[in-house]
């Protein structure tokens, strides 16, 4: 089995309520992604998922336990070097593609770059557009876009930095389903072309049963677990 | 992309908002602009005065001020004349037709005469001689330079010098004729004189003004003054006959100069000499005291009096226009403030997806700094060109009324600073909009606020 470019070991995170009770949102012992491997992650909502994207990311800090990502270690890492991690090593989708609004297509792409190691390369970035079928879309803004082409976008900006995992947040959940499945061969492929790990969080069934390995949070996560039994 | 980049494609998003904060502070920028380079122009104005190539000007008892305002600023009306042995007395023998010293000589290096009251089309006329341009210097300390042609001579009795400004506003050239009005430019036309020479520009009041010879200027009607009756024979009494018929020798060529009796100066321009064994100092104090403690005239020293006008006058402008300027960079810095926190609920959801796709807080902390940076800048700049424009549009007026040169390129020390300290201010103003964006919680935002 390849090297893993996701490793979680006794993750713990708790969110202090208003009324200063702390209340467990993860408690996972072990989760494991190889590198190259497509990953579904269903669970019902509020089960944590978000919460586990951002940790994995490295924009929220566990209580307890180790995320390592390809190697380096997240928690052991101050926010600055985090960050830096996550430009270099992670591409990131969110549900509402979460594209800047006044950047072209092309913009989106090259300001992910700019916050990685490597200089933003604009040839890359219009190759990248280029390959997921934008090449005539490059300077258009959001707005100017259809749901389709702003999942594409979003896909070539996750690519940006030549990521080891691509994480993606309900990346079908707000668009019809005619587009769903576009946007999952998109990824799928996109994914198994440049060798990148693929976690895809989803509540769709069918979503999730396209992919090899498919995985519950609750039978991985006891704060999970004890939340849908409460 | 660079930060900077970001900053630019977030304030284009932005257009409307960015656009008219950087209007607003285009605008206040250029009302500071145009008001610091008039009032430094205003100050000049004044300053240029302050050297001037004599160092005592003797006139009519009444205000000092109002003595040096007529005299080197040509504004303010002339208090009135004194009398020709007056004037006299400053004179030499040589100069004088009894052959003896005046009584103030001895403290004179030089004593220039000027007679005020004509206009030509609403520029000063000034009748002195030829001393003034040949004997008295220029502040610096420079003889006068002629742009063209040259200084009338005194034999020469309707020849005149003019300003540059003069030259270039009505257009006149040497050998140009042009006939002063009496008090006023709509009073009686006098003779015409004939433009000698051409002033080369000095950006002192002497550009604004029309010289001509005086003997000239006292033939002109209502210039003589009246003898009271029975001054003939009162003068007959105690000098030879026909004293009150004494003038200048006749010029050939000429008309008769006026007699002495019948003249009367406005000032006199002095400069003053320096007694052996006594400071110059010294010696105009002392003539200055002798002169003001006489019923005759009044002595002022233009310096002091330019002096004091700076101090209560132009000092608190400058006071005035430094507040209004600190009070309008601090609107403007507080315009981008209310710009910048209008607009960061919108930049709120940017901040949290940069900050996902890998930027740093420091990234983002700078985007918006480098966001007030740019507007600021261009707001400032853009207000500066404004500013000088305006300038501009009306430097022909103040260079015809203050007498100096006023261009799209006059500046003011104080502008320098001007933009700098703006793009701090608006750096500072930044700083809450920076911290919020810096503080910004990324999980909130990414999933809808």
């Amino acid at each position: 089995m390849a090297a893993p470019v996701i490793q979680l070991e006794h993750v713990r995170k708790r969110f202090a309520l208003p009324g200063g009770e702390a209340v467990p949102v993860l408690d996972i012992d072990s989760f494991t992604m190889a590198a190259g491997e497509q990953c579904a992650l269903e669970g019902q909502s509020g089960s944590g998922k978000s919460t586990l994207l951002h940790v994995i990311s490295g924009i929220m800090r566990p209580d307890a336990g180790r995320v390592v990502i390809d190697g380096v270690d997240l928690t052991r890492l101050p926010e600055a070097r985090r960050d830096r991690v996550r430009a270099d090593k992670l591409g990131l989708v969110f549900q509402q593609f979460n594209l800047l609004p006044g950047f072209t297509a092309l913009e989106n792409v090259l300001v992910a770059m700019s916050f990685g190691s490597d200089k933003a390369d604009r040839w890359r970035a219009t190759d990248l557009l280029a390959a997921v079928g934008l090449t005539d879309r490059l300077h258009h803004k959001p707005a100017e876009l259809s749901i389709g082409q702003q999942q594409r976008v979003a896909v070539a900006r996750a690519l940006a930095n030549k990521p080891r995992v691509i994480l993606a947040d309900e990346p079908t959940a707000s668009i019809d389903p005619a587009h769903q499945q576009q946007v999952i061969d998109l990824l799928k492929n996109t994914c198994a072309e440049h060798d990148v790990a693929l976690l895809v969080v989803t509540h769709a069934p069918e979503v999730a049963g396209q992919f090899p390995r498919r995985v519950r949070l609750e039978d991985f996560n006891r704060a999970a677990r004890a939340g849908a039994s409460a | 992309m660079t930060l900077l980049g970001i900053a630019w494609r977030n304030i284009r998003q932005r257009a409307l908002t960015s656009g008219l904060t950087a209007l607003s502070l285009a605008l206040g920028v250029a009302l500071v602009v145009a008001t610091l380079v008039t009032g430094g122009l205003v100050k000049q104005a004044f300053e240029s005065g302050s050297g001037l190539g004599y160092n005592m000007i003797v006139g009519a008892k009444g205000s000092p001020l109002q003595l040096v305002l007529n005299s080197v600023y040509f504004i303010s009306r002339p208090i009135e004349n004194i009398s020709w042995n007056f004037y006299q007395e400053f004179l030499p023998a040589i100069e004088r037709p009894d052959g003896e010293d005046g009584r103030f000589a001895a403290s004179t290096a030089t004593a220039v005469p000027i007679c005020m009251g004509d206009y030509y089309r609403s520029h000063r006329v000034v009748g002195t001689n030829a001393a003034f341009f040949s004997r008295l210097k220029r502040g610096n300390g420079e003889p006068y330079h002629f742009a063209s042609g040259a200084n009338f001579t005194d034999d020469d009795f309707f020849g005149g010098v003019i300003g540059a400004s003069v030259a270039r506003t009505l257009g006149l050239k040497v050998g140009d004729p042009f006939a002063p009005t009496h008090g006023a430019d709509d009073g009686a036309m006098h003779d015409p004189f004939y433009v000698r020479g051409i002033l080369a520009r000095t950006d002192t009041p002497i550009d604004r003004g029309v010289f001509v010879n005086m003997e000239g200027f006292y033939l002109q009607e209502g210039h003589a003054k009246p003898l009271p009756e029975g001054a003939v024979a009162e003068e007959s009494s105690s000098q030879d006959a026909g004293d009150a018929a004494v003038g200048p020798p006749r010029v050939d060529g000429q008309l008769d100069p006026l007699p002495y009796a019948q003249r009367e100066v406005t000032a006199i321009l002095l400069e003053t000499a320096s007694l052996p064994g006594l400071p110059p100092e010294l010696t105009s104090m002392g003539l200055r005291t002798t002169i003001n403690e006489g019923r005759e005239g009044q002595a002022a020293l233009p310096i002091a009096e330019i002096r004091q006008l700076l101090d209560l006058f132009v000092k608190p402008l400058e006071l005035l226009l430094l507040l209004v300027t600190t009070l309008v960079v601090i609107v403007s810095a507080i315009g981008i403030l209310v710009s910048m926190v209008g607009s960061s609920l919108e930049r709120s959801r940017d901040v949290a997806v940069m900050r996902a796709l890998g930027a740093r807080r420091a990234h983002v902390l700078a985007t918006v700094l480098f966001e007030a940076i740019l507007l600021a800048g261009f707001g400032g700049l853009a207000g500066w060109t404004l500013g000088h424009g305006i300038v501009a549009a009306i430097g022909p007026w103040i260079t015809t009324n203050a007498g100096v040169s006023a261009t799209i390129f006059s500046g003011s020390w104080a502008e320098a600073l001007l933009v700098p300290f703006l793009v701090v201010l608006a750096i500072a103003a930044a700083l809450i909009p920076a911290i919020a964006a810096y503080r910004t919680d990324v999980a909130k935002w990414l999933h809808g606020g």
